[in-house]
């Protein structure tokens, strides 16, 4: 049996997964039915299993962790933004944020499906364990910033129910989601630190300069600086509620340009070919 | 503006903000316009910011004036600034020290709540207790209050590290063929190439190079090692890097009365014949040779299954003949013969001696410690009373809150 189908079917059914799930958290949103939420919850944790296996099965295939291209980075992306949704939802367990987290992952899976897939051999410069540091912070980091821009959105639609007066909903209460995502920010800010720190790291080994503003170095650091702003007029000035809001997604804006943007359209030694 | 003003602009977080979008958007400009380029160039390709891109250093933006005004500006601002803060976050450290709560929080108190299991509680999960008048207090973490000190110390690190680091790192790049010596009398000791290989995949594909090297020193001292990409070779405080590679063809020209000349030649070389005026240029050394459907050679390994080269030849700068040869061949104009023939790999090292890496890292570690202490060992503090328990902490009080919540429900004895 061909280990290439089986990732490609996986693959497919978790984007059909995550894809319907976002669809109930919405019906879930309008109905306010506890039933349909936790049906979207079960949708969600069946596209994750299945996204996991699929994963699994690639590492397999190629012997290493699937960050070494566009492909498997945006298929770890996803992963990793399911991934931290899931750790919240049960922390917390507010349902409702799904309905704003799981779109961002099924565009992240469509991007994904979107790209070749083909398991190339690692050119030399990617062949360090530095890699796997590298890329899985990354990971786990712009899946935070994704949760926390959901959260955010959440925030700023629970504000205008508020204003329109439709008093029932199954947000969890605005100052919770506003907290939240400041507490996912400054996790995916820890995180993205060390992307930036191992990444010099990685750079001093293979090129001999651990910074040299290439295009997405550069990004990051632009993604890290807006992220310190925020941090900042948080803690230090009390910021909090819509301007709070917005500036998160507006980081997340810089992440996906850091992503998708550099690698397309900006030249760069890091930019996968 | 008094001074004191002065300083107090010059450290507040306001301007820190400022620099931070203007850092920013200035990196901005150097990730969309090509860097390092000739002024001609941004002259040309945009007529009317050409004059604009060349003054305000667009064109090399992380190396211009005012990208390091900026990075000065920013140490002074973070520096000043973690200067007037830390003496409070000090004493904020102190077991003494405990903070006033916040007049309008909420009181956890639950109604059923048994304040003994409480203490208890707080006491398992390390809280310091001190008692006072009306109940007790319970502080933890308070080493989180000079986590942003902490962390602003390891960015000052990071950027003064890299700046100094900069200003005297040496560094550089050259070409190696096997048997070559390269001396660094600088640092007293020299590099042989003893091999470089190519790591083949079954595909026949490059997997790695690998430069087998011995380090010579004047003692006669040596010792040999292996570098590749990922695997630089450190002697004493340089280190080399493998960066590339490419073919150096071997050419011989032989003149009408048998005198013969020869050169080594990279792809993309020419050599210069005096007697015959003639400059041969090496197209390229094709060692597994195909041609593309417009009829360009190309190389489809780096093994030497199929091995050409393409040749240009010019007589007093004119093009007189193209011609693709097999290894040995020879190519007849007029009097004189060409062969080319036994191409070599030759290795292209990076060396560099830069001690700024070690502060970049010791900032690093500084920087992410700090954050670490900032967002999860913040500070936290609980003043029990006899009818009221709340909490003070700065950093996530909704999360402290939550927490506190659940440790009032343990106390109910309802659960466990
Ligand atoms: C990129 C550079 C910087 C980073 C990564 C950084 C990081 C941090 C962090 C993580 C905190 C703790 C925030 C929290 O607990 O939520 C903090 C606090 C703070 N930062 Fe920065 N910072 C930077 C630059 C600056 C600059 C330039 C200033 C200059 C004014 C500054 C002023 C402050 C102040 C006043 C605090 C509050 C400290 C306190 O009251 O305990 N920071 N910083």
């Amino acid at each position: 049996m061909d280990l290439v189908y089986f990732e490609e079917l996986m693959f497919t059914l978790a984007f059909g997964g995550y894809t319907l799930s976002a669809v109930v958290f919405f019906v879930f949103v309008a109905m306010k039915k506890d039933k349909v939420g936790k049906a979207a919850i079960g949708l969600t944790l069946f596209g994750f299993g299945i996204h996991t296996v699929a994963i699994i099965l690639r590492v397999i295939e190629s012997g290493r962790l699937p960050f070494t291209n566009q492909f498997e980075f945006a298929t770890s992306f996803a992963w990793g933004i399911v991934l931290c949704y899931l750790v919240l939802h049960f922390a917390y367990r507010f349902t409702g944020v799904g309905a704003f987290v799981m779109p961002i992952a099924f565009l992240v899976m469509g991007y994904a499906s979107m790209l070749p897939k083909e398991i190339k051999p690692l050119m030399p410069a990617l062949q360090s364990g530095w890699l796997y540091l590298h890329v899985g912070t990354a990971v786990i980091s712009y899946g935070s910033f994704a949760v926390a821009a959901g959260l955010a959105a959440m925030y700023i639609i629970g504000e205008r129910q508020k204003a329109t007066g439709d008093g029932r909903t199954v947000l969890p209460k605005s100052e919770v989601c506003d907290y939240l995502s400041y507490r996912v920010i400054a996790f995916g800010y820890l995180m993205l630190t060390l992307v930036i720190v191992t990444g010099a790291i990685w750079a001093k080994y293979a090129w001999s300069r651990y910074w040299a503003w290439d295009p997405k170095e550069t990004w990051s650091l632009i993604t890290w600086l807006i992220y310190s702003v925020y941090i900042h007029l948080r803690f230090n000035r009390g910021w909090k509620g819509k301007p709070a809001a917005w500036f998160a997604v507006i980081g997340f804006i810089s992440v996906i340009f850091t992503f998708i943007g550099v690698n397309n359209i900006l030249p760069s030694i890091h930019s996968y070919r | 503006m008094t001074i004191d003003k002065f300083i107090r602009r010059l450290t507040s977080l306001g301007l820190a903000i400022t620099l931070f979008i203007f850092i920013a958007a200035y990196s901005i400009i150097g990730t969309v316009l090509p860097q390092g380029l000739q002024r001609e160039f941004y002259i040309e390709s945009y007529p009317s910011l050409g004059s604009i891109i060349t003054t305000l250093q667009f064109d090399q933006v992380y190396s211009s004036w005012i990208f390091r005004i900026l990075l000065f500006l920013f140490i002074v601002n973070l520096s000043g600034c973690t200067l007037r803060i830390l003496p409070g976050q000090l004493k904020k450290m102190n077991k003494d020290h405990f903070p006033k709560p916040k007049l309008d929080g909420d009181n956890l108190r639950a109604e059923n709540m048994d304040l003994q299991k409480f203490r208890g509680i707080l006491e398992k999960k390390r809280y310091a207790i001190v008692e006072d008048e009306k109940g007790f207090k319970a502080s933890k973490h308070r080493i989180g209050n000079i986590g942003s000190s902490v962390t602003h110390l390891g960015i000052i690190i990071i950027i003064l590290g890299s700046f100094v680091g900069n200003i005297f790192a040496q560094e550089g790049f050259f070409n190696m063929l096997p048997g070559d010596i390269k001396g660094f009398p600088e640092y007293g000791f020299s590099l042989r190439l003893d091999d470089f290989r190519l790591g083949f995949r079954d595909n026949g594909t490059v997997d790695q190079y690998y430069s087998d090297v011995t380090v010579l020193r004047p003692g006669g001292e040596q010792f040999g090692d292996t570098m590749w990409v990922n695997n630089p070779l450190k002697v004493d405080k340089v280190d080399f890097f493998q960066t590339s590679y490419g073919w150096a063809s071997s050419l011989s020209i032989l003149g009408p009365d048998g005198d013969e000349e020869n050169g080594l030649l990279r792809n993309g070389e020419s050599y210069f014949y005096q007697p015959g005026h003639l400059t041969v240029y090496l197209y390229g050394y094709f060692p597994n040779m195909t041609l593309t459907s417009q009829g360009e050679p190309l190389t489809m390994t780096e093994q030497e299954l199929n091995p050409y080269y393409a040749v240009i030849l010019y007589e007093f700068g004119n093009h007189v003949a193209s011609e693709i040869l097999e290894p040995g061949q020879e190519l007849q104009y007029k009097d004189y013969t060409l062969i080319f023939q036994d191409s070599e790999l030759y290795t292209g090292i990076t060396y560099r001696r830069d001690f700024g890496y070690i502060f970049v890292m010791l900032g690093s570690f500084l920087m992410t410690l700090g954050l670490i202490f900032s967002f999860y060992f913040y500070p936290k503090h609980i003043q029990v009373e006899e009818n009221s328990i709340r909490t003070i902490t700065r950093q996530n009080t909704w999360g402290f809150d939550y927490q506190v919540k659940q440790m009032v429900q343990q106390s109910t004895g309802k659960e466990e």
